[in-house]
């Protein structure tokens, strides 16, 4: 095997030139006027030997690890020259030569086994020569056997130094590689302090936490870099690392591998550049000298924001979900214990509890199965079938129905007779329905509903208004989040789960599709969503798309060449993963 | 036999090289869109000297014969009249040649003559396909005259042989050099119709028939080497002479072949990247309809 990848790009080097070199002579051999006798042999040999093995090797030098070109090719270039060295006795020189040439090569690139075999074979070879050539033209032992022990000599130091420089580079840049792979790729900011508290080295991640350039934190006192607080109280570092002492790290001792796994972390914040209290998970651990003196403290720092507010979303899911089911589960309870213990109301009054019960059932259902979807969503197990509809219909039907439900008057306006778009009907009307009942929910004083449908070349826009409340950019910009809500828990006046828009976002996004929000603040809001169009091509279309097919080679298939390729057995396109 | 000999190298020779140019410009129109295509490049190398060979032999042959220049001018001039206004005496002139240096034979005349169908059918296949035809039929099942193809192959490789020995052993046949890119091709060609076979064969089964177009492809390259073999035989037989044009084109002819075998087992290996692996149309892939909650 090569050693080293720029050893495999020798071999496919080699391997190109020497299957040019072998069709050149061998087509050299065929011009020359007058090729009688040994020559001719030669160059038959090389012809219809060396050009269809030199091939060979070249065709197996493109996989990575070939055996056959690594070995094969000195193995043939030897025979070859061997075959110049019996055949054309008066070129021993230049085959000496050639020799040499090739077990340097092969010492380079097979290694030092391979290349002692040639060397050891050159010299065989080579006193066999002298069996089979003519007196006048045989090498003399004495030139032999000093070339031969040159040859391997040479092949040993050149060996050992490559291998003692490969080595040597390859640990170093191992261990350089590694430190710097991991410091830079580690999601936790890594800052080295000096005994002192001075900030000696900090990795990407800590510049992105501190949220300065490594230049504006390397020789800077961790305080001021930092600022880390516990509760209201900001850490002092003037008597030492407060998070070794915190923490209770292990100390370990220089020279030796840093081992943290699994130290406590203390829980700390520090005052973000933008104004926002940064939660941070904090550990340290000092780094000693033989003696035993602190050299370094390492501190691993992990910003949890993220996880803090997941946590803080989670709460507040489970307060508003526990609200949202509480409401029905109440006016069931109430009605069913009302129709249980009065037996003797009236028929009027039991019929308009039990359509209470029966209305409160179907809400507490589409609550369940909000929250089922929005949790197979986030599983990646919801998938949708993308396929040509007619969304003309599905809209008025989804009107017709909000405003039967809600009695609220719903403005639908599209002035084409058919909306084909490329689209999940399942999916539109979870889409449809969810903005529909926030457009309702969230503009209480009954302002106006309204949907309109219109489409360009490419896309038909849909587009959900109301004039409602309306967010602010902040608010825009998450309102897709699952189990967010514009609105804080204390001051909610409009109940949900917070999960209806994420629901949309994430079925547009399946489809191919795109959502897009416009929004005021007590002016109201606007949900665009667009979808790709299907195209109703005339024959004047036809022979347009016919045209830029054609002006695509292989759009326009089958193109010779890639007949040819379907002919030869070529592998279609790779799968993308 | 010589002005047919010649005649069908002419034609072989122009549909080879006018696939080198059809080539050039299907190449020319997808580079832009897909790069650069090995695949292509290796197939105009092979098409511009397998093309240039035979018009080269053809010209090479007519030229050497007896007549010389007259010989190719009457040939072409005979082909261009209604068939009423050839007298016999030019027709005895043209067809009625002897076997003499230079004058082609039997075993010549039959081998262009085998490849010759396999080689205009892909041509006009490819014709057709950039005309935006289909480019190819189909053949459901195993016809007759498919399953007689191995027979039929296997007779006719047996029959050349023993023709390309008679003829050795009649005229004391001395191998040079000169006539070694020939037997190159041989190899390579053989090699390129292995791939071609073993492809056609695999998709027999899953098609439920053959490609016309795989057909004839597989059946273009054997025959081209079982070409260059003959001419082999003829050259060191002292029939033919080996001219340096000739030459020239068949030593270009070899890395062209090499290029071509190299790309197409870089392909197998994907060691090179290259129009197949360029897709032209967007797949919609279906999934289970969910059940989505209103």
């Amino acid at each position: 095997m090569p050693r080293q990848a720029s050893d495999a790009t020798a071999v496919r080097v080699a391997a190109r030139v020497r299957a040019a070199a072998a069709v050149l002579v061998a087509a050299t051999g065929s011009f020359l006027p007058d090729v009688h006798g040994r020559q001719a042999a030669l160059f038959i040999v090389l012809s219809l030997v060396w050009v269809p093995l030199a091939s060979t090797v070249l065709f197996a030098a493109d996989r990575p690890g070939s055996r056959f070109a690594l070995y094969g090719g000195p193995v043939i270039d030897l025979a070859v020259l061997f075959a110049v060295q019996v055949l054309l006795p008066d070129s021993r020189e230049a085959v000496l030569l050639g020799y040499l040439v090739l077990v340097l090569f092969a010492a380079y690139t097979a290694g030092r086994s391979a290349a002692t075999l040639l060397a050891v074979a050159v010299m065989a070879l080579t006193v066999a020569s002298n069996t089979i050539v003519d007196a006048p033209d045989r090498l003399g032992v004495t030139a032999i056997v000093p070339f031969t022990a040159a040859l391997l000599a040479l092949v040993l130091l050149q060996e050992r130094l490559v291998r003692q420089e490969a080595r040597a580079t390859a640990k170093s840049q191992r261990l350089e590689g590694k430190s710097e792979a991991i410091l830079a790729r580690v999601a936790d900011a890594v800052i080295v302090t000096d005994p002192a508290s001075h900030v000696m080295q900090c990795n990407p991640a800590g510049e992105r936490i501190v949220g300065r350039p490594n230049a504006e934190i390397v020789g800077h006192a961790c305080v001021d870099v930092l600022g880390l607080r516990k509760g209201e109280r900001a850490l002092d570092c003037s008597k030492g690392c407060p998070l070794l002492q915190d923490a209770a790290l292990p100390e370990v001792a220089g020279g030796s591998p840093l081992d943290i796994q699994g130290t406590p972390g203390v829980e700390v914040w520090r005052m973000a550049a933008d104004g926002r209290r940064q939660p941070l998970l904090a550990n340290a651990s000092s780094v000693l000298d033989p003696d035993g003196n602190v050299v370094e403290i390492v501190h691993s720092i992990r910003d949890i924001t993220s996880l803090k507010q997941a946590e803080e979303a989670k709460t507040l899911f489970l307060a508003t979900a526990s609200h949202e089911l509480k409401t029905p589960l109440t006016v069931i309870n109430g009605f069913a214990h009302t129709l249980l213990h009065y037996p003797d109301l009236d028929d009027a009054t039991q019929q308009r509890a039990l359509e209470a019960i029966g209305s409160r059932s179907l809400e507490l259902t589409k609550i369940v199965d909000r929250l089922l979807l929005s949790s197979r969503i986030e599983a990646g197990r919801v998938s949708v079938r993308l396929d040509r509809i007619d969304l003309l219909p599905v809209l008025e039907e989804r009107v017709h129905t909000l405003a039967k439900a809600t009695g609220r008057e719903v403005l639908f306006r599209c002035d084409v007779t058919a909306l084909d778009v490329i689209g999940d009907r399942d999916a539109m009307v979870t889409v449809i329905d969810h903005l529909l009942d926030n457009a309702v929910k969230y503009s209480p004083e009954g302002g106006a509903v309204a949907v309109d449908a219109d489409m360009t070349d490419d896309v038909v826009q849909l587009r959900v208004s109301d004039q409602g409340i309306g967010m602010d950019p902040e608010q825009v910009a998450h309102c897709f989040d699952k189990f967010w809500q514009a609105e804080s828990t204390d001051v909610r006046r409009f109940g949900g789960t917070g999960i209806g828009l994420y629901i949309v976002h994430s079925l547009v996004e399946a489809m191919g599709a795109r959502i897009d929000v416009l929004s005021k603040p007590a002016v109201g809001t606007t949900f665009v969503i667009s979808l790709p169009r299907v195209v109703e091509l005339t024959d004047g279309d036809n022979a347009e798309v016919d045209d830029a097919a054609a002006s695509v080679a292989g759009a326009g298939e089958p193109t010779s060449i890639r007949e040819f390729m379907r002919q030869i057995g070529v592998p279609a396109a790779r799968k993308e993963a | 036999m010589t002005t047919a000999v010649v005649l069908t190298n002419l034609i072989l020779g122009a549909v080879y090289t006018s696939y080198g140019i059809m080539t050039i410009f299907d190449l020319k129109r997808g580079w832009k869109h897909f790069g650069f295509s090995h695949f292509g490049m290796a197939w105009i190398a092979m098409a511009f000297t397998c093309g240039p060979h035979h018009l080269e032999h053809a010209f090479h042959l007519a030229s050497a014969s007896r007549g010389g220049l007259f010989h190719v001018v009457s040939t072409i001039g005979m082909v261009c009249r209604p068939i009423s206004a050839v007298s016999p005496a030019h027709f005895a002139l043209t067809f009625g040649r002897g076997n003499g240096p230079g004058s082609g034979g039997p075993l010549d005349l039959a081998v262009v003559l085998v490849g010759f169908p396999a080689g205009v059918i892909w041509f006009l296949l490819r014709v057709e396909a950039l005309r935006g035809g289909r480019g190819d039929r189909f053949v459901s099942g195993t016809p007759k005259w498919v399953a007689a193809l191995p027979v039929l192959s296997a007779v006719y490789l047996v029959a050349a042989t023993i023709a390309a020995i008679g003829i050795l052993m009649r005229s004391g046949a001395a191998f040079g050099p000169r006539y070694t890119p020939n037997l190159l091709l041989l190899l390579v060609y053989c090699l390129i119709g292995y791939y071609l076979l073993r492809t056609q064969l695999a998709n027999r089964e899953p098609m439920g028939g053959w490609s016309v177009s795989g057909l004839a492809l597989t059946v273009v390259f054997p025959t081209c080497g079982v070409m260059h073999a003959v001419f082999v035989v003829f050259a060191a037989s002292g029939r033919y002479d080996v001219g340096t044009l000739g030459l020239v084109i068949d030593w270009l002819a070899v890395p062209a072949a090499i290029y071509f075998v190299w790309v197409v087992r870089s392909l197998y290996h994907g060691t090179v990247d290259d129009w197949n692996q360029a897709t032209t149309g967007a797949t919609t892939d279906v999934s289970a309809a969910p059940a989505l909650v209103a």
